[in-house]
């Protein structure tokens, strides 16, 4: 755990000194949250009856004031986001993880270290999901602040957190970080190109974005009970996919390779 | 006891051969360098011997650690310090930081991992870098600093791979100065170059590789090998075959009208010439090759072609 914790303060070390990562990190949040919360502000004072109906219907919402319906519409809509994001933002950092290595020429003489793949690999996946799962919770904590303030002022109701998202966002998106890091750790190791690797590893947030698109569309409502499955389906892929790449990633495979 | 005694190894990368049947012992403050044309499998050997790679053959036994084909060698990385081609540190993060970072991972305590920072920065004269980036370090500077990593955790072996390449006149001097101290201090250094006049001068002995070994060259000594530049007024072929084979003749090849002829020691000599006289071969000039390295690396290497081993 020791040598895990070097590697990790190196990574962060590192990444504190790039400016750009960072920015790119934070700019998809950023806009993830600013837009619907623009959205609602907007639809709150100007959604019209026949379309509160509609969403009310498409949703399976209670009703309530406009406000109220808009807030819980956006709010059911928009927590599958906050999934796909703690998924892709760690691929950022973690598609480098050993590619990047290769290329800096750092590879070898860390290798050569009698550090145990075990640490290393946990310590550079540390590194990438930290930071993504905080970005995530801050990101999460600022939409839902700012969806109750909107609605709180004209409906006087707070519609989040509730149940569902606190789950989804305390629990699951740790979970989906972990995911989509071991999976880009796992092609870095695999591909010589680190580009290559994030593209390959950025399509594992195609499946999420598809949900995303079937509970817009009003096809499938994605509930506690789904997110629970998804909760449990994902504690087992994780830690099938950390022990494939312990096994898989050994010294001699990454330098030949 | 060797520091690293090197028995039947090999390795095999891609579906070939890259390194077959390698034996040799280095002892405890000498420098051994590694001599061979590109892809004779002198950094595949290095990485070998650092742990990197699994052999599939053979054992090497390196600072009292075993590396066989079956074990992972962590005992066997800490006793190692490996100098890598290119110097390989974190370009963002302050020199200091970097040398901490590595000395924490070959299992140092922080404070300890401090201290032997600091006092190798002082003993490369890089204390004034400690806190810049390493990316604003010269080229020389940072092949310094790649040596000060090699030697952080005090390794009885250290391994060198191209340790000058790319360096101007000055840090190449430097850099040789460091590696002759390494030895003082004890450590067996094997040392892979393609630069013999770096051989010459730094090492005691040296291996030529061509895939196999195709020969040890006692670089510094009176009882060294040595290479004899024959000439004859009769058929040099016919005398060619009759000269392998000789005890003490470690490689023969055609060298214009007489042959070049690589001996385990000078006091070979007389026994050879008289080899060839008895022979009817009409010898009419003997003169032991100038620069002695070199005769013995192109003897070699054409030995080994001859026979196959190296194309």
């Amino acid at each position: 755990m020791r040598l895990t914790g070097v590697i990790l303060a190196r990574e962060l070390a590192e990444l504190r000194r790039a400016p750009l990562l960072l920015l790119s990190m934070a700019s998809l949040p950023a806009t993830l949250v600013g837009v619907p919360l623009v959205t609602v502000w907007y639809l709150v004072e100007r959604v019209s009856p026949v379309a509160l109906v509609f969403l009310e219907e498409l949703y399976g919402l209670d009703g309530g004031a406009p406000a109220q319906v808009v807030a819980e519409a956006a709010a059911l809509n928009w927590l599958p986001i906050f999934l796909v994001m703690p998924v892709f933002l760690p691929i950022l950092v973690a598609a480098q993880a050993i590619g990047g290595e290769r290329e800096r020429h750092t590879l070898e003489p860390l290798l050569a270290t009698p550090a145990p793949m075990v640490a290393i690999v946990l310590g550079k996946s540390l590194a990438a999901v930290v930071p993504a799962v905080l970005i995530t919770w801050a990101s999460a904590a600022v939409f839902v602040g700012g969806l109750d303030l909107l609605v709180y002022a004209r409906a006087g109701v707070l519609p989040l957190p509730d149940v569902v998202w606190v789950f989804a966002v305390v629990v699951l998106a740790p979970l989906l970080a972990l995911f989509g890091n071991t999976l880009a750790v796992l092609i870095s190791a695999r591909v010589s190109d680190p580009r290559a690797a994030q593209n390959l590893a950025a399509m594992s947030v195609v499946p999420l974005v598809g949900l995303l698109v079937a509970q817009l569309t009003g096809k499938v409502l994605l509930g506690l009970p789904f997110y629970l499955g998804l909760a449990a389906a994902l504690v087992a892929v994780d830690l099938a996919l950390i022990g494939l790449t312990v096994w898989l990633v050994d010294r001699e495979q990454l330098l030949v390779r | 006891m060797d520091a690293v005694a090197v028995e039947g190894l090999g390795k095999r990368l891609g579906g070939a051969w890259v390194v077959e049947g390698l034996s040799f012992a280095v002892g405890r403050g000498e420098i051994f360098g590694l001599l061979g044309p590109n892809g004779a499998g002198k950094t595949t050997t290095l990485r070998l011997l650092a742990g990197l790679y699994r052999p599939d053959q053979g054992s090497a036994t390196v600072a009292g650690e075993r590396l066989t084909t079956t074990a992972e060698p962590p005992a066997l990385r800490r006793a190692v310090g490996l100098l890598t081609e290119q110097p390989g540190f974190y370009e963002r993060l302050p020199v200091r930081y970097n040398l901490v970072y590595f000395a924490r991972l070959y299992g140092l305590p922080t404070v300890e991992a401090e201290r032997r920072a600091d006092a190798l920065l002082a003993r490369f004269h890089l204390t004034a870098k400690a806190d810049e980036p390493f990316a604003r370090l010269s080229r020389g500077m940072k092949q310094k600093l790649a040596i000060a990593r090699a030697v952080l955790h005090a390794p009885p072996v250290v391994l060198l791979d191209e340790p000058t390449v790319g360096l101007d006149p000055e840090a190449t001097r430097e850099v040789r100065a460091l590696i002759g101290e390494l030895a003082a201090e004890g450590r067996a250094v094997i040392l892979c170059t393609h630069q013999l006049a770096e051989v010459e001068r730094l090492c005691h002995r040296a291996a030529i590789l061509a895939r196999r070994l195709v020969g040890i060259h006692r670089v510094n000594g009176d009882d060294g090998a040595v290479t004899l530049l024959v000439t004859l007024a009769s058929d040099p072929s016919a005398a060619l075959a009759d000269v392998r084979g000789v005890d003490g003749v470690q490689a023969a090849a055609l060298n214009g009208d007489g042959l070049g002829i690589t001996l385990e020691t000078a006091a070979r000599i007389p026994e050879l010439l008289a080899h060839l006289a008895g022979r009817g071969h009409r010898l009419t000039s003997a003169t032991r090759a100038r620069h002695a390295l070199e005769e013995a690396y192109v003897a070699l290497l054409a030995e080994a072609r001859l026979s196959g081993v190296w194309s």
